[in-house]
C-alpha cells in the first residue's frame, strides 16, 4: 500500500521520503489509529521526522557533515511544528523529553533506546 | 574593586587591536567615577600600547618592530634540540618574545569624571605580535564608584568579588533582568553535566539577552502580565538561540564565539550536535508546559524558519556574496524569525489583543532584520573586539560585500578577490575595499530605515507606557557599533 504525506510537510526534504521516511511515516500511522482522523497523518510524520532527523545528523554516532546537519535539524523542527498543531501537551512534552534523553545520552557517550522505541513510547503519554 | 578580562580574537600575525572603545565602555558599565584601570596583557607575545590610531602610523611601528628583531634572525628560543619539555606544537616565534620586551605588557589609565582621561589623539591597543590567537587582558578597576549606569549590551559586572559575573547582560539591572538570568541557571543545574556544562560556559561568556528582552517587554503589554511565566518563556527562548549558535558553529568551522571556544572546537563535532539537540527539545518542551498553544505554534513556526534559512545560507555561499533579494530571505529566517516570535509570544503570553500582537510580530520582524545588518557591519569595525574581516573568510552572507561587490569604484576588484582563495592578504584588501565604498553607510541608512518602519508599526496600538523602551531598544541594537 503506498502513502502520502501532505506536500508542504517535505518541502525541501522531498529526497527523504524514498529514502525510508515514507516506511517509517507508514509504521507510525499504525501507531497512532486511535488518534482523531485529521491528526494521525501529522503525528506519524512528526515521529517519522525525529527518526529520519537523528539518523541524518548522526547523533550518537559520527558527526555529519555540515549540510546534512541541517537537513537533520530541520526535520527537528519541522516534527516540532506538526506536534504543536496536532499534538495534545503529554505529548509533546514527551517528544521533547524523548530527544533529550537520547542527546543527554549520545553527549555522554552512554548507550540509549532504540528512538522507535521511545517515540512510539512517547504517542502513550498522557495528561 | 572590580576585575573582569578583555577577550578577543586577533587575525593577523602582527595587529593593532584597538580596544579603546571597550575599555570606555567597561569603565561606563562599572560606575567608576574617578580612578585607575589597570591592565595586563596575560600573554608572552601580546603587549599593550598607548598611541594614535592611524593606519600608516601603525605600518610604521610594525616596520620598526620588524627591523628591531626580524623575524628571519636566528634565536636561541627557537633551537628546540636544545629546550626542554617543549609542547608538540610550540611555535617559532623568538622574533615575537623580543618585540613584546620592546613594548610594555602592562598599562594604567586615569579614570575622571566617570571618563577615560585620554588625549584626544590616544587610543589603547593590544599589540598582538605572534598571531592569529585567542587573547586575554586582565583588567581591575579601582577607585571611587558611583551607583553603576550600565547601558543596553553590556555585559553585568559584580562588585567586588574579584571577578567578572559569568551570565550574560542584565543591561539595566532590573528585576526582569535579573529573572531570566536565575530562570536559566535554575534550567542548566538540573540538565545532566556532559550537556549542561557546555552550555553553561557559553552563556557565561555573555550575551546581549535580546531575545529574552523583547519576550519580557511585550510581556507586560496585555492585561495578564506574569513576570515568572514571562521570564520561563524569556529563557527558553534564550536557550532555543543558544542551541541553534552551537549547530551554526559547527557549520560555519567557527572556533571562537564570545571569546571563548565554540562547543563544536572545544568538545567535538558530536558533542556540539548532541548539546544543540538537548536544549532544542528542552527549550521546545519549555514553550509547550507554559501551555499557551499561540504560543508554542509562534515558536514553532519559527524554529522552522530558522532551520529553512539556514540550508539556504549555506546553499548561497556557492554564490557569495550574493544579492539583496537573498540576503533579506536569508535574514528573515535565520534572525528576524525568532525576534518576531520572541515579541509576538511575549504579547500573547499577556493575553494582548490580536491587532497588538501582529504589530509586535512585524515590529520584531523589522527589527531582527536591522539587527543582523548592525552585525554584518561589526565584522568592518576594528573596535568591536571581534577579528575585523571574519564573516569574509567564511564566507558567511553579508549586506556590506553585496553592496561592495555592487559598487562601480570597488566593485570588480571585490568580486575578483571574493571568487579566490582567502587568505589574510585578500581578506585585509576586501576589508579596506569594503570601508573605503558607500557600503558601510548603505547598510547603515538601510538599517536605521528599518528601525523606524519597524516603530511605525508601533505607533497605532496601544502599548501601555512601553514604547519609550521599543523605541530604545529599537535604536540600541542597530546603533551599538556607531
Amino acid at each position: 500500500m503506498s502513502v502520502q504525506a501532505p506536500d508542504r510537510e517535505l518541502d525541501r526534504l522531498e529526497g527523504l521520503w524514498a529514502d525510508g521516511l515514507s516506511e517509517s511515516y507508514r509504521s507510525y500511522l499504525e501507531a497512532v489509529s486511535d488518534y482523531e482522523a485529521d491528526a494521525q497523518p501529522k503525528l506519524a510524520l512528526a515521529a517519522a521526522l525525529i527518526e529520519a532527523g537523528v539518523r541524518l545528523q548522526g547523533l550518537g554516532g559520527r558527526a555529519a557533515p555540515a549540510p546534512t546537519l541541517l537537513m537533520g535539524d530541520l526535520c527537528l523542527a519541522r516534527a516540532s511544528r506538526l506536534l504543536a498543531d496536532a499534538a495534545s501537551l503529554a505529548v509533546q512534552v514527551a517528544f521533547a523529553r524523548a530527544i533529550e534523553g537520547l542527546s543527554a545520552a549520545a553527549a555522554s557517550g552512554s548507550p540509549s533506546r532504540p528512538v522507535r522505541e521511545l517515540l512510539l513510547n512517547a504517542f502513550t503519554a498522557t495528561a | 574593586m572590580i576585575s573582569g578580562r578583555l577577550r578577543f580574537e586577533s587575525s593577523h600575525a602582527t595587529e593593532f587591536v584597538d580596544i579603546t572603545k571597550r575599555l570606555r565602555d567597561a569603565v561606563q558599565e562599572s560606575g567608576l567615577r574617578t580612578g585607575r584601570v589597570y591592565l595586563q596583557s596575560l600573554h608572552t607575545t601580546l603587549g599593550l600600547a598607548i598611541n594614535e590610531n592611524e593606519p600608516l602610523l601603525l605600518r610604521d611601528f610594525q616596520h620598526l618592530l620588524e627591523r628591531l628583531a626580524p623575524g628571519d634572525a636566528g634565536y636561541e628560543h627557537d633551537d628546540f634540540e636544545r629546550r626542554f619539555e617543549i609542547s608538540v606544537d610550540e611555535p617559532v616565534n623568538g622574533h615575537a618574545h623580543c618585540r613584546q620586551l620592546l613594548l610594555t605588557g602592562f598599562a594604567t589609565l586615569l579614570v575622571e569624571d566617570g571618563k577615560l582621561v585620554l588625549g584626544r589623539w590616544q587610543s589603547v591597543f593590544a599589540v598582538e605580535l605572534d598571531g592569529p590567537r585567542h587573547r586575554q587582558v586582565a583588567m581591575q578597576m579601582d577607585g571611587a564608584f558611583s551607583p553603576p549606569h550600565q547601558p543596553l549590551g553590556s555585559p553585568r559586572r559584580r562588585r567586588g568579588s574579584g571577578q567578572s559575573a559569568g551570565w550574560g547582560d542584565t543591561s539595566d539591572g532590573s528585576r526582569e533582568a535579573r529573572l531570566v538570568e536565575a530562570e536559566l541557571m535554575r534550567q542548566l543545574m538540573v540538565d545532566p553535566d556532559p550537556v549542561a556544562a557546555p552550555m553553561r560556559r557559553l552563556m557565561e561568556a555573555g550575551g546581549k539577552r535580546l531575545r529574552p528582552k523583547l519576550v519580557q517587554l511585550t510581556s507586560q503589554i496585555g492585561p495578564r502580565h506574569d513576570p515568572l511565566r514571562a521570564a520561563e518563556l524569556a529563557a527558553a527562548v534564550e536557550l532555543l538561540h543558544n542551541a541553534t549558535l552551537i549547530h551554526d558553529d559547527y557549520v560555519d568551522e567557527s572556533t571562537y564565539r564570545r571569546g571563548r571556544p565554540t562547543v563544536a572546537a572545544e568538545e567535538g563535532a558530536e558533542r556540539a550536535i548532541a548539546v544543540g539537540d538537548y536544549y532544542f527539545a528542552k527549550a521546545t518542551r519549555l514553550i509547550a508546559e507554559i501551555g499557551i498553544n499561540g504560543v508554542t505554534s509562534t515558536m514553532a513556526q519559527a524554529i522552522e524558519a530558522i532551520c529553512a534559512s539556514q540550508i539556504d545560507d549555506v546553499a548561497l555561499r556557492g554564490a557569495f556574496p550574493g544579492d539583496h533579494d537573498s540576503y533579506l530571505r536569508v535574514v528573515r529566517g535565520k534572525t528576524a524569525a525568532l525576534f518576531a516570535a520572541a515579541c509576538a509570544s511575549g504579547a500573547l503570553l499577556s493575553e494582548a489583543p490580536s491587532e497588538v500582537v501582529e504589530a509586535l510580530r512585524r515590529y520584531g520582524d523589522l527589527l531582527g532584520v536591522a539587527f543582523q545588518m548592525a552585525d554584518d557591519m561589526v565584522d568592518f569595525s576594528p573596535s568591536s573586539g571581534k577579528p575585523v574581516g571574519l564573516d569574509i573568510r567564511q564566507r558567511v552572507l553579508s549586506l556590506p560585500l553585496i553592496y561592495a561587490a555592487e559598487d562601480r569604484e570597488v566593485g570588480t576588484e571585490v568580486r575578483r578577490l571574493l571568487s579566490g582563495a582567502l587568505g589574510d592578504k585578500e581578506v585585509g584588501r576586501v576589508v579596506e575595499l569594503v570601508t573605503s565604498s558607500e557600503a558601510l553607510r548603505r547598510v547603515g541608512d538601510e538599517a536605521r530605515g528599518l528601525v523606524d518602519a519597524a516603530l511605525r508599526e508601533l505607533e497605532s496600538v496601544e502599548l501601555d507606557g512601553l514604547r519609550p523602551t521599543l523605541v530604545s531598544l529599537a535604536r540600541s541594537a542597530v546603533d551599538r557599533e556607531s
